[in-house]
């Protein structure tokens, strides 16, 4: 490892991956069948409710999140309710007419007026959603009590909108080199950004935190990049099928050891004060989530398949397993038609459902687990700050669709 | 043992271990909060000012009214749950409230919804109509434009569609413009429909906004009598007079919006979405189809040739298989078999008046033949429904 191995990582590395003795764990003492229980129940409201019990549901998911995250023995609290969801998505709804009607009418334009319009309105949305998840990271935050005491997002939602949107261009032109920039750059302004009551958060990250693995994983991705089509040039076809199956491992391998180096290292530069937070997390941990995420979606599609079949098989529908196809489905009248609408959404359900079971609420679980804070008698000083109460960025994130936790 | 419970202020960010005890030697019962080692009094809560907040199972949240409002107190383990829940008798009344009000709020937003799809499956129709009046027809015809260099994209034409007859002034040309004047006379529609016979495989027909109706060679082979022909074509003129692409346009661009209010998604991705959409529009072109035929019928009795002969060619092109009656609910256009109802119970209504032949067998016969002379262009074998919403006639 290079000299980005500085901070709290090290003195972890140093320890035998073991917390420093005066650092204070993060704990987590939420289950994932809990989580489930209260998905699977929100899912269900949600057909009686047409989708509106969905703010319902976000709160509630919140709370069991925030609730079971303790910092120092003392939980978090989530102070957010549903109608103050159900406003802020009324407040989207009135940013989106406008972009709709402009839709409308450009349809009636020449192709060349109409592809402008739609590659501006694009490049719009693409802005308007680092906007979104600014707003949103300020409504989660300033409703989040700790010892009392509220955290908030300060800063200016467009110029962070308009920092990712710039630099996403320049990841882009540069094929992903400049990614490590963009990303300390975002972070940077986040963080230094974020308030605990009368206490500013700081970053200490650049580009070399992440750079050595972001290099490697993107060295190793391209040349399995470059093996495929150099496979696919020699047109052997075991060779191109070896290839393509090696390479994806190596890719996976990338994205697993990556993620984990990338979320470890900047989230351990993140300061408040004196008190500092350090986190590990393990490519084989954030491997092992997917891979439950994979068994679980198994499972599931396995259980719904033996539902749908037995449902088929009372209603005598005429059903048959050998020729599952739309045209059977249709034969078999109302009932298959039905249960074919019931078996989509029940599988498109089930993907979700278990990927914020195993995927998101796995994710917190390792981040949680494996922060420590040291220094943690340093925010006994933090003092409160007044209320913050916009409501408008949270309802744009659920629309655009980029809303997290 | 004294309850005890702890303590932040919501003014700095400490937490103090403390010990409660309830003064009843005031009017309004107060909690005494005092430190748990020093015993030093903290601060006073009016009882009947505490309420209690979402958390985790394993503890009792309170905030209190009056105060900052990050001030809490924790009660942890269920003893000490069990003795705070015996000094606060109001809580469980406050926490009912707070589910009823949670519970009502739904349910008010829930049928609000309920009634803004109401009004729009049973009011779209009429809306779309009236500010489809406000549309300029200049605006249709562009989009017509837009959406004919489309279909041929999909079609994958070359160069367009593949026209039988590309002379204005062959003799099948000139009785088919003939026939749409015809139908246009006394219209006070803004647009002038042309009506062109091109070369495909599919048996259809339809019509573009802004005037430009298309019928296939397919269709044109299955076209037995004079009469299937021109109801199709009145059929056609039918959606252009009343605007029906136009009609669809608006009313489906109000399902995006309503579908995706309803999801959650504006920027209307999921397939969800787009599943419920073509539900809900299905509907409104069901009625435009049934206002088309409308249209022809009275055509035809205007013109005098035989409004169910549209139902017979429908009958004999479209196939009522047990598969399409149950995907029926999906499909813009209502059933044969009903439709056929429809237009012989129009036919009844007035006998349609015994005047010359729609078309003059010589006319008929340079119709039928029209596709015979020019040499098969490249021919699509697969037909994609176009981005744009076209209505489209007979399909398989």
């Amino acid at each position: 490892m290079t000299d980005v191995a500085q901070g709290p990582w090290a003195r972890a590395k140093h320890l035998g991956g073991k917390p420093a003795p005066t650092g204070h764990p993060v704990t987590f003492s939420g289950r994932r069948g809990e989580l489930f229980v209260r998905l699977l129940r929100g899912y269900l409201l949600m057909v009686p409710t047409l989708g509106l019990y969905r703010f319902w549901l976000t709160t509630t998911k919140r709370r069991f999140y925030w609730q079971n995250t303790l910092i120092g023995g003392e939980r978090l609290e989530y102070t957010g309710s549903a109608l103050q969801l159900l406003i802020g998505f009324m407040f989207a709804v009135g940013v989106f007419l406008p972009i709709y009607l402009g839709f409308f009418y450009l349809s009636f334009q020449s192709s060349t007026i109409a592809m402008i319009g739609y590659g501006t309105a694009a490049l719009l949305l693409w802005f308007l959603a680092g906007y979104a998840i600014y707003r949103g990271r300020d409504f989660r935050l300033s409703r989040t009590l700790w010892r009392g005491i509220r955290f908030d997002q300060r800063g200016s939602a467009f110029r962070y909108a308009l920092r990712r949107f710039l630099w996403s261009f320049v990841v882009l032109f540069t094929a992903g080199l400049a990614y490590p920039f963009m990303a300390a750059n975002l972070w940077r302004y986040r963080y230094t950004h974020t308030w605990f009551g009368d206490r500013q958060f700081s970053f200490s990250g650049s580009w070399r935190t992440i750079a050595g693995p972001f290099y490697w994983a993107w060295g190793a991705f391209a040349v399995s990049v470059a093996v495929i089509v150099a496979a696919l040039i020699g047109r052997e076809p075991t060779t191109i099928v070896w290839s393509t199956i090696l390479s994806a491992a190596v890719g996976a391998a990338c994205f697993f050891y990556y993620r984990s180096r990338e979320t470890s290292r900047m989230f351990s530069a993140v300061r408040l004060g004196d008190a500092s937070l350090s986190v590990r997390v393990k490519a084989r941990s954030l491997f092992g989530q997917f891979f439950l995420y994979g068994l679980s979606l198994m499972g599931a599609l396995i259980v719904l398949g033996v539902i749908g079949f037995g449902i088929a098989t009372a209603f005598n529908t005429g059903f048959r397993p050998t020729e599952f196809s739309a045209a059977s489905i249709a034969r078999a009248g109302w009932t298959g038609v039905a249960l074919g609408v019931g078996g989509y959404l029940a599988t498109v359900s089930a993907f979700t459902l278990l990927g914020e079971v195993f995927i998101d609420c796995g994710f917190w679980m390792l981040v949680s687990r494996g922060a420590t804070i040291t220094n943690i008698a340093s925010l006994d000083s933090v003092g409160a700050t007044a209320e913050d109460a916009s409501l408008v960025g949270e309802g744009l994130a659920d629309a655009l669709n980029v809303g997290s936790f | 043992m004294p309850l005890m419970g702890r303590y932040s202020d919501g003014i700095t960010a400490t937490v103090h271990d403390v010990v409660l005890a309830l003064d009843k030697s005031v009017a309004r019962p107060e909690l005494i909060i005092a430190d748990a080692s020093s015993y030093d009094e903290i601060d006073r809560w009016p009882v009947d000012k505490v309420f209690s907040l979402p958390s985790h199972k394993s503890e009792l949240r309170v905030g209190v009214e009056g105060r900052p409002t990050g001030a809490r107190l924790v009660f942890s383990g269920p003893e000490p749950m069990a003795v705070a829940h015996t000094l606060f008798p109001e809580l469980p009344h406050h926490r009912r409230r707070e589910s009823g009000r949670e519970l009502r709020l739904l349910g008010f937003s829930t049928l609000a919804l309920v009634s803004v799809v109401a009004a729009y499956v049973f009011g779209v129709p009429l809306i779309a109509n009236r500010i489809t009046t406000l549309v300029p027809p200049k605006w249709e015809t562009d989009l017509g434009a837009i959406a004919e260099g489309q279909i041929r994209q999909i079609i994958g034409i070359e160069g367009g569609f593949a026209f039988c007859d590309t002379d204005p002034t062959s003799l099948a040309n000139r009785a088919i413009s003939r026939f749409t004047s015809e139908v246009m006379a006394g219209s006070s529609s803004p647009f002038v429909p042309t009506i062109d016979v091109v070369r495909s495989e599919i048996p259809n027909a339809f019509a573009l906004p802004g005037g430009h109706a298309y019928y296939f060679s397919a269709l044109l082979d299955k076209t037995e009598t004079p009469d299937e022909f021109a109801g199709v074509m009145a059929h056609e003129i039918g959606h252009v007079i009343h605007r029906h692409g136009m009609e669809g346009l608006i009313a489906s661009s109000a399902t995006g919006l309503l579908v995706g209010f309803i999801l959650g998604d504006m920027t209307n991705v999921s397939v969800a979405g787009a599943v419920g959409a073509t539900l809900i529009d299905s509907r409104f072109s069901r009625d435009a189809e049934r206002e088309a035929d409308r249209f022809a019928a009275a055509t035809a009795r205007r013109l005098g040739f035989d409004p169910a002969a549209l139902a017979t060619l429908l009958e004999r092109v479209a196939d009522d298989s047990a598969m399409s009656q149950s995907l029926a609910f999906l499909s813009t256009h209502p059933l044969t078999a009903e439709r056929r109802i429809a237009l012989e119970e129009m036919a009844e209504e007035t006998p349609a008046p015994s005047r010359d032949p729609v078309f003059s067998d010589a006319e008929w016969r340079a119709i039928k033949t029209m596709c015979d002379r020019t040499p098969a262009n490249q021919v699509p074998q697969t037909y994609e429904t176009p981005s744009v919403r076209i209505q489209s006639m007979p399909r398989n």
